[in-house]
């Protein structure tokens, strides 16, 4: 990591969420490059105990093929019970400490917000994203009644549940929320492209910045015959990435709770 | 903190002519520049217009309607030339492909599809044209020339390369809403489950973490604006305290930071990769294997979940399955 000669100046102490409360933060400290903090303690706490569990269980399974070593949701049987360690029950203390690791992870990005003095919208989209974790692994099974509803916790195992996920609804491409939610995908890798091209393709060109500005607004309004601008590009594409979250969300909350045939949804219309 | 309007009250840019807009017999700003103050609600910039006409530009955009008047004829053609139906099911016209690589013999069994994809691969590839000539007069690096040349290597894999390489148009998709769809789900289950496609995961990888790259850095500029990070291209050249809490918070987060130049570099091969990895992953099936599932378990990617089917495994090419009647969708009266 480059060194950034300006840090000293902003590496303060004080101004957390947990001094805020408490009065003092035992964490405020740094640790080579990172900021910890008393979240940031829970935090790598979760993630130990989590790792922990993830390699006692896959020692257990014995596959440690990183493609395809499993932690498998608990069977049909358990509902919404206990499962025994190797029944679920490791993929249970998985998904509860994964939740509180991204969680605490989120309440720290706060704090560094905090201490930096600017706005809260890295932790905002963050938790807008720890909530499709939240609907995939924990709502949904709870509105479902059966953990067997969370998937597998493994790389080509939960490529399998999203396929038999998909057949389970019938055909998950006429699910409107998946299709809304690919198109918002596809739409922010493409304003990404433009984005990046308009940025590489005339950075430093020319001594006055605002040459440079004005350069790309008029290439764009003869592209496309409007050009958004350097500010409201970044809005796009913010709320481009939350609208994208948000129709994944309700793809995946709708389906098996209101929706069991995503075929036969159509038929009213 | 600060509220940012762009640009505020500020009068209209009108665009500056060259001598290099000259040479173009077309080369004509349409319009009129104009601003729609009620955008200032979104935060962007309020300015519509002009747009630039150019002869590449007229010649793509002929292009594009000629292949929507045939697709328009195809869609009434296949409900009984009523208007209205085709409105009310144009989500499920769809324009098949022809069976083997010549000309179709038919309107109906091919034809309508041969004549659009057509006319729409010539409209892309004079868009591109339009996008080079444009970069060119602003003196732009080509970088998102590159950009929408990969995007069409994406498109021409899945509409060309692949379908000449198993010997059938067939392979490709029906044009129109719901075809597209149907050929997304068909694909994977005609060539043994996508999911376990390496590049297919490559691919799925570059297109979240296109829509995450985006939240990251859409969220860090929004959040440190007021103190003008958004400037980009002056922070490139000088660092200011924006920029600096900007790179502050994803090291102290991550204990990895990039810099107003060099997340541009992330966000464009990010979005770059979708296509790129996509395409790799359309050539390669048929090529490499005709079922992926049966690929993963072979290279120890996937879990065995029971006995293997390996019957069409090693036959080349690849058989068919039978087609559908040359026609197309048909709804049934009074649906």
């Amino acid at each position: 990591m480059a060194d950034l000669d300006f840090e000293s100046a902003y590496r303060k102490p004080g101004n957390t969420l947990f001094a805020s409360v408490l009065g003092d933060d035992p964490f405020d400290f740094w640790v080579g490059p990172f900021y910890v903090g008393f979240f940031g303690a829970v935090s790598i706490t979760c993630i130990a105990l989590g790792i922990a569990v993830l390699f006692i269980a896959v020692g257990q399974y014995g596959d440690w093929d990183l493609w395809r070593a499993v932690i498998p949701s608990p069977d049909r049987s358990v509902g919404l019970g206990f499962a025994g360690f190797l029944h679920g029950g490791a993929w249970q203390a998985v998904v509860i400490l994964a939740t509180g690791a991204f969680v605490s992870w989120g309440l720290r990005e706060v704090d560094i917000c905090r201490k930096l003095q600017m706005g809260f919208h890295v932790p905002a989209m963050f938790s807008l994203a720890i909530s499709a974790w939240v609907i995939l692994q924990i709502l949904r099974p709870l509105l479902m009644g059966c953990w067997c509803e969370g998937f597998d916790l493994s790389f080509t195992g939960h490529l399998t549940w999203v396929s038999n996920t998909g057949f389970r609804y019938m055909n998950f491409y006429d699910n409107p929320f998946h299709a809304y939610a690919v198109m918002g995908f596809f739409l922010t890798a493409m304003v990404l492209a433009m984005h990046g091209s308009a940025i590489l393709g005339t950075y430093n060109t020319d001594k006055d910045p605002n040459v440079e500005m004005r350069r790309e607004d008029s290439f764009w309004r003869d592209y496309v015959g409007y050009s958004i601008g350097e500010y409201g590009i970044h809005r796009l594409g913010f709320y481009l990435a939350v609208y994208t979250l948000v129709m994944s969300d309700l793809c995946i909350l709708t389906s098996g709770t209101l929706v069991q045939d995503w075929v036969d949804f159509w038929h009213p219309f | 903190m600060a509220t940012i309007l762009p640009h505020p009250m500020e009068p209209i840019e009108e665009a500056e002519d060259s001598k290099f807009d000259h040479i173009d017999p077309l080369g004509i700003r349409l319009g009129t520049a104009t601003r729609l103050d009620f955008l200032r609600i979104f935060m962007v910039d309020t300015q519509i217009g002009t747009i630039w006409l150019g002869t590449w530009g007229v010649i793509s955009a002929m292009l594009f309607v000629a292949g929507l008047g045939v697709f328009i004829l195809g869609g009434l053609d296949q409900v009984g030339d009523s208007p209205w139906l085709l409105v009310k099911y144009f989500g499920n016209v769809s324009m098949a492909p022809p069976d083997g690589l010549g000309l179709a013999h038919s309107m109906r069994g091919g034809g309508y599809w041969q004549m659009i994809t057509t006319f729409w691969a010539g409209s892309v590839l004079f868009w591109g044209v339009r996008c080079w000539e444009r970069l060119m007069r602003h003196k732009w690096r080509p970088f998102l020339l590159f950009a929408w040349l990969s995007a069409i290597f994406l498109t021409a894999c899945i509409w060309v390369f692949h379908p000449i390489i198993v010997g059938s148009w067939a392979e490709a998709p029906a044009l129109g809403l719901n075809g597209d769809l149907q050929w997304a789900q068909n694909f994977s289950v005609l060539w043994g489950n996508l999911y376990y496609n390496p590049w297919h995961q490559l691919a799925i990888f570059f297109l979240l973490g296109s829509c995450m790259l985006w939240g990251m850095h859409g969220a860090t500029i929004l959040a440190t604006a007021s103190e003008s990070s958004h400037h980009e291209d002056a922070e490139i050249k000088n660092l200011t305290s924006g920029s600096q809490k900007a790179a502050l918070f994803w090291k102290w987060t991550m204990g990895f930071n990039a810099f107003p130049k060099s997340i541009h570099d992330w966000l464009w091969w990010f979005s770059v990769g979708v296509v790129l990895a996509s395409g790799i992953g359309i050539l390669s099936t048929g090529l490499v294997t005709n079922d992926w599932y049966v690929w993963g378990v072979d290279h120890g990617t996937v879990k065995q979940y029971g006995p293997l089917t390996r019957s069409a495994i090693n036959q080349w090419p690849r058989p068919m399955p039978p087609l559908p009647a040359p026609g197309g969708y048909v709804p049934a009266p009074g649906n």
